[in-house]
């Protein structure tokens, strides 16, 4: 009783147990690794899912509950999604936590309709839902989709998800697609956002170039049939149409805001046309050059440079030793691709009257405010009616680890 | 009141102004200048820089001129007692209100970010005991806790900066002035007394063994700050968009949280929230010192430490009063500091003419 000034520091230490308010011991926590939602007949209540991995199965330490199921599927009926993970406690022992779930599934249904914008308005006042997670469009039901998808390799199903996203994206056929992203092009009102577009259900696959799908046109065999292919695109929020994976390629290509690190890509060959050269296209840089006037056409030049690596030659044009054959496959693939890409502009300007290349970012720069920028209505009124250049520039034309074309006509003799 | 002790060298007040000062580049005060400069906000603060500077030199210079006298001794000698003792509690009580909003806010931060189910008052009174503890330690462990912890605030800074340019896009700084220039002026000079701090940490003029040291600090933890500060706002527009940046509410943990490393690192928010809630201890502890020193001073109250607990008391009671953290930011927060801004604007002046008219009777 010396030191009051010490009691009544120990009176004040019970102030430290406040960070135990929101203990939470990882046992009781259910960690949800996908959401998909889905519309109902009922305006403004949506069928939520929710997918709930099981972290017991597939870890190292797991000795006793081997036999328990990876994953537990539920689906529950609500407003938003905080209220949905609430309702799914009516089955589920424990907390249900979001903070963990890396994709975000919307039928193609929902995300068409009006009320999608309205459901994702409270997705970034939730607390537990990390804006990077992924928004991905499914051709059937969302519920339906993660009931269905069954993969085979991936016994944990977060993983899956992980690595199958990052892979497509490295490739190019599916964009970068976080919700913030959803919110910023959105609410900027100037370009078209896109999402991955995926599908369980194969429907009238046929062969085509390796890139010219959609979600379920692909020609699979296997157990799981889940395809990631192509994108959904939105304008002001709401799905308008789907693209295919070529012509997300050159979403991505002509956005100077996102990486994608190969594309692998076959085009005619220029000396036998009846054959295909495939290689390993690198975007190196892309430059947009917007000039912007004022109640007339605007132009916008874009430069691309990339380089190609030929990987396959099947027609054995011996292209490697031959400079002036190099230089008409060249011109020939520069040609392909910048016809592909003018149709696809095309298609933006007449049929979207929007494009999703966050083009709209060149332009701000010749603008002083705000006010003036949106006066200029970049979305309806530039856009559409402006003049796209495409100069694609090849740097840098390699043929991998081979000499030269072996003279199969030598062989076949 | 003349300070046995000088304990203060340059280093730890270049630590002190940093914390005091530049942490505001990860509170809630981007949130304010962008609520209406839009993907200006980095400009705002400029203004508001250079709106401050001449008042400060001259209220440097007076310092200087008038060699053993410190903010509150200064303006008694200057102003009479009387005049000076109620100009000294429009300052105190401005500094007041202006910590009890910023407190709060942190706290609801804290709270609504990493114990959303705890409620405020507990997670307020852990902090203010904190902060109350680490104060009655007194100026130089204050400055040499500051000095010490630096490092680790300047990795944490340093590795957000890091994360957060991964994500951004220079395009959208454009177009430059936000929702035009007269709003991102009107805002940098309204709202200048975001800064007032700068005013208030000249109450430590005499705590330095020299006077030189304390101008050294000043000038350099000032710069430092306001480099810190524009580049934070101007990286938080790059990753968000001028549409965006207005709804977020806490741009600093926001900005972390939307971009991941790699595969394998996804939510690394939670990482950078060690030395931020450490400088944030620690820049409320040197404002509530600061602000009960400037009430000591006023009232000769030579063992103002008695008055930490008291002030910090009736701060938390205060800032409990508005009922959510927007009605604080933009309401509360914003209406006083128009109110606060003038006063500080003015009052160096003031205290010149006050002195050049002394000169004069003098001759």
């Amino acid at each position: 009783m010396k030191n009051p000034l010490l009691i009544l520091c120990l009176f004040l230490l019970p102030l430290l147990l406040g960070g135990c308010f929101d203990q939470k011991e990882l046992e009781e926590q259910a960690f949800i690794v996908s959401i998909g939602v889905d519309n109902t007949n009922q305006k403004g209540v949506f069928r939520f899912t929710f997918q709930i991995a099981n972290p017991e199965v597939g870890n190292s330490a797991s000795g006793t509950s081997a036999n328990e199921p990876t994953q537990e599927v539920i689906s529950v009926l609500g407003t938003d999604f905080l209220t949905a993970t609430n309702a799914a406690n009516a089955t589920v022992a424990k907390q249900i936590s979001l903070n963990q779930s890396r994709i975000l599934i919307v039928s193609e249904k929902l995300a068409r309709s009006t009320d999608f914008i309205y459901l994702m308005q409270s997705a970034p006042s939730t607390v537990d839902i990390k804006l990077n997670a992924q928004l991905v469009v499914s051709k059937e039901d969302a519920e339906k989709y993660i009931r269905h998808n069954k993969p085979q390799l991936e016994s944990r199903p977060h993983k899956y998800y992980q690595y199958m996203l990052d892979r497509a994206k490295e490739t190019g056929i599916i964009p970068d697609a976080p919700i913030v992203r959803y919110f910023q092009i959105t609410e900027g009102d100037a370009d078209l956002f896109i999402a991955p577009y995926t599908t369980t259900e194969e429907e009238n696959p046929k062969f085509g170039e390796e890139d010219h799908y959609k979600a379920g046109e692909i020609p699979v065999n296997g157990k799981n049939q889940t395809q990631f292919m192509g994108s959904a695109v939105f304008k002001e929020g709401q799905m308008i149409g789907t693209l295919t994976g070529e012509e997300t390629r050159f979403c991505l290509m002509f956005d100077s805001t996102l990486t994608q690190k190969d594309i692998i890509a076959s085009y005619t060959d220029p000396v036998k046309p009846e054959f295909q050269v495939a290689g390993r296209l690198e975007i190196n840089n892309v430059d947009v050059n917007v000039n912007y006037l004022k109640d007339k056409q605007s132009t916008i030049d874009v430069y691309v440079n990339y380089s190609l690596n030929v990987y396959a030659i099947p027609s054995t044009v011996n292209y490697m030793k031959n400079t002036e054959k190099q230089r008409l496959l060249e011109k020939s693939i520069n040609k392909q691709i910048g016809e592909r890409a003018d149709n696809f502009i095309k298609k933006t300007q007449e049929e979207y009257r929007a494009q999703p290349f966050y083009w709209s970012l060149h332009v701000r720069s010749k603008f002083l405010n705000i006010p003036e920028y949106e006066k200029a209505d970049w979305m309806n009124k530039v856009y559409p009616n402006a003049k796209v250049n495409i100069h694609l520039e090849l740097r840098g034309l390699e043929f991998g680890k081979i000499m030269r074309e072996s003279e199969i006509k030598e062989v076949r003799d | 009141m003349e300070l046995l002790k000088k304990p203060l060298r340059a280093r730890e007040l270049v630590a002190i102004v940093f914390m005091i000062i530049g942490l505001k580049g990860g509170d809630t005060t981007p949130a304010l200048f962008a609520d209406e400069a839009q993907n200006a906000l980095w400009l705002s603060p400029i203004i508001s820089f250079l709106v401050i500077l001449p008042p400060f030199l001259t209220l440097m210079y007076l310092l200087k001129k008038y060699k053993t006298k410190n903010l509150a001794e200064l303006i008694k000698h200057l102003l009479g007692t009387r005049v000076g003792t109620i100009l000294g509690i429009l300052l105190f009580i401005s500094a007041f209100i202006s910590m009890a909003t910023d407190m709060r806010n942190i706290v609801e931060e804290i709270n609504y970010l990493y114990f959303p189910d705890s409620p405020t008052t507990v997670i307020y009174a852990a902090f203010l005991f904190i902060c109350l503890y680490v104060a009655n330690k007194g100026l130089d462990t204050i400055g040499s806790l500051a000095w010490a912890i630096l490092p680790v605030i300047a990795v944490t800074i340093l590795s957000v900066m890091f994360v957060d340019l991964q994500d951004s896009v220079w395009q959208r700084l454009f177009p430059i002035f936000g929702s035009g220039a007269s709003v991102v002026i009107k805002d940098g000079i309204s709202l200048s007394s975001v800064f007032l701090e700068f005013f208030l940490l000249t109450i430590m003029y005499q705590a330095f063994q020299d006077t030189r040291k304390f101008r050294i600090g000043i000038g350099i933890g000032g710069i430092l700050s306001a480099m810190l500060i524009v580049s934070f706002y101007a990286v938080y527009t790059m990753v968000f968009d001028y549409n965006t940046i207005d709804n977020i509410a806490y741009l600093y943990q926001e900005s972390t949280e939307v971009i991941p490393l790699g595969h394998f690192f996804t939510n690394i928010s939670t990482i950078f929230m060690v030395g931020w809630l450490f400088s944030n201890f620690l820049r409320f502890a040197i404002f509530l010192y600061i602000v009960c020193w400037l009430y000591g001073a006023l009232f000769q109250i030579k063992r103002f430490k008695g008055l930490l607990v008291p002030i910090g008391f009736l701060a938390m009671i205060i800032s409990l009063i508005p009922p959510n953290f927007i009605v604080n930011e933009l309401m509360v927060r914003k209406t006083s500091l128009h109110w606060i801004s003038p006063i500080y604007l003015c009052f160096p002046f003031i205290l010149w003419a006050a002195s050049y008219w002394k000169e004069r009777r003098k001759q």
